[in-house]
């Protein structure tokens, strides 16, 4: 009764938000919302539709909700410093700022619609080895994105203070950690898709 | 692990949207929990092993077993 009344909430603001974009002739937004919408609530829309009534949010599809928000705000947080620097160091150039950041919210919104997907699929098929390297890329991942935090202030304090550049911070930070942190990330994506493969095929674990 | 929903389901004679219905989830949690694909909590796993009139044990089996 609470989710279907929080559903009821989400709608009605969604179509008051829609409206609001409507009248500001926001057009490609507003498409940008419908297309999502569809692509997560399909499975929800058609016995809407069919039989007048929504299906019941089971406890499988609430781990999925929980995950699909866990791991696209992960995402997001990690995008956002990634951008924040890739912006600092003027690496867009002369791309306008409402198309970069349209960009990352539809990346965003992908990571969103396929955690919530196919999160389920993939999880179980992960053995416990799978399971380990996952967890190892993923703090590996959290470790290289503090690291580049921290060597950026740590080489603008010597510079600062020591009045001659540091390069040692400096490479730490605008290579090394970058490097690591899109490895790690890479790692722990290539593990989510075998784990998702071997549920299409049908193995037991990867 | 594995489980042997879909035998005891066949032996009642149910259809994967009834007991859905009886257990109070949706159909694909049940092909999903039938496949192996996703595996219930001690609640759920009760609630599916009374509705198919069997214990828990006879319905869901660990790897290691």
């Amino acid at each position: 009764m609470k989710t279907r009344l929080i559903l009821i909430a989400y709608a009605v603001i969604s179509l008051l938000g829609l409206m609001m974009l409507l009248s500001r002739e926001n057009v490609y937004v507003v498409l940008a919302l419908i297309i999502g919408f569809v692509l997560l609530g399909h499975r929800e829309l058609w016995p809407l539709i069919r039989y007048r009534r929504l299906p019941v949010i089971d406890e499988r599809v609430k781990n999925n909700l929980t995950s699909a928000m866990r791991l696209t705000g992960v995402f997001f947080f990690i995008a956002s410093i990634v951008l924040i620097l890739m912006m600092r160091f003027n690496v867009f150039q002369d791309t306008p700022t409402a198309l970069i950041i349209s960009g990352q919210l539809v990346i965003i919104g992908i990571v969103y619609v396929v955690t919530y997907h196919y999160y389920d699929r993939a999880r179980p098929n992960l053995g416990e080895r799978a399971t380990r390297w996952l967890k190892i890329c993923l703090i590996t991942a959290g470790l290289s994105l503090s690291t580049i935090a921290l060597a950026i202030v740590l080489h603008n304090l010597i510079s600062a203070w020591f009045g001659f550049e540091d390069a040692f911070f400096f490479i730490l930070g605008l290579l090394v950690a970058p490097a690591v942190l899109a490895a790690s990330l890479l790692g722990s994506l290539v593990i989510f898709i075998k784990g998702l493969g071997a549920s299409f095929r049908g193995v037991e674990q990867v | 692990m594995k489980n042997r929903m879909k035998e005891y389901r066949a032996r009642l004679s149910l259809t994967q949207e009834k007991l859905a219905e009886i257990v109070g989830v949706r159909r694909e949690t049940i092909i999903y929990l039938e496949k192996g694909n996703y595996n219930p909590s001690l609640k759920l796993a009760y609630t599916i092993a009374r509705a198919l009139e069997a214990s828990i044990e006879d319905i869901f089996i660990l790897d290691d077993e």
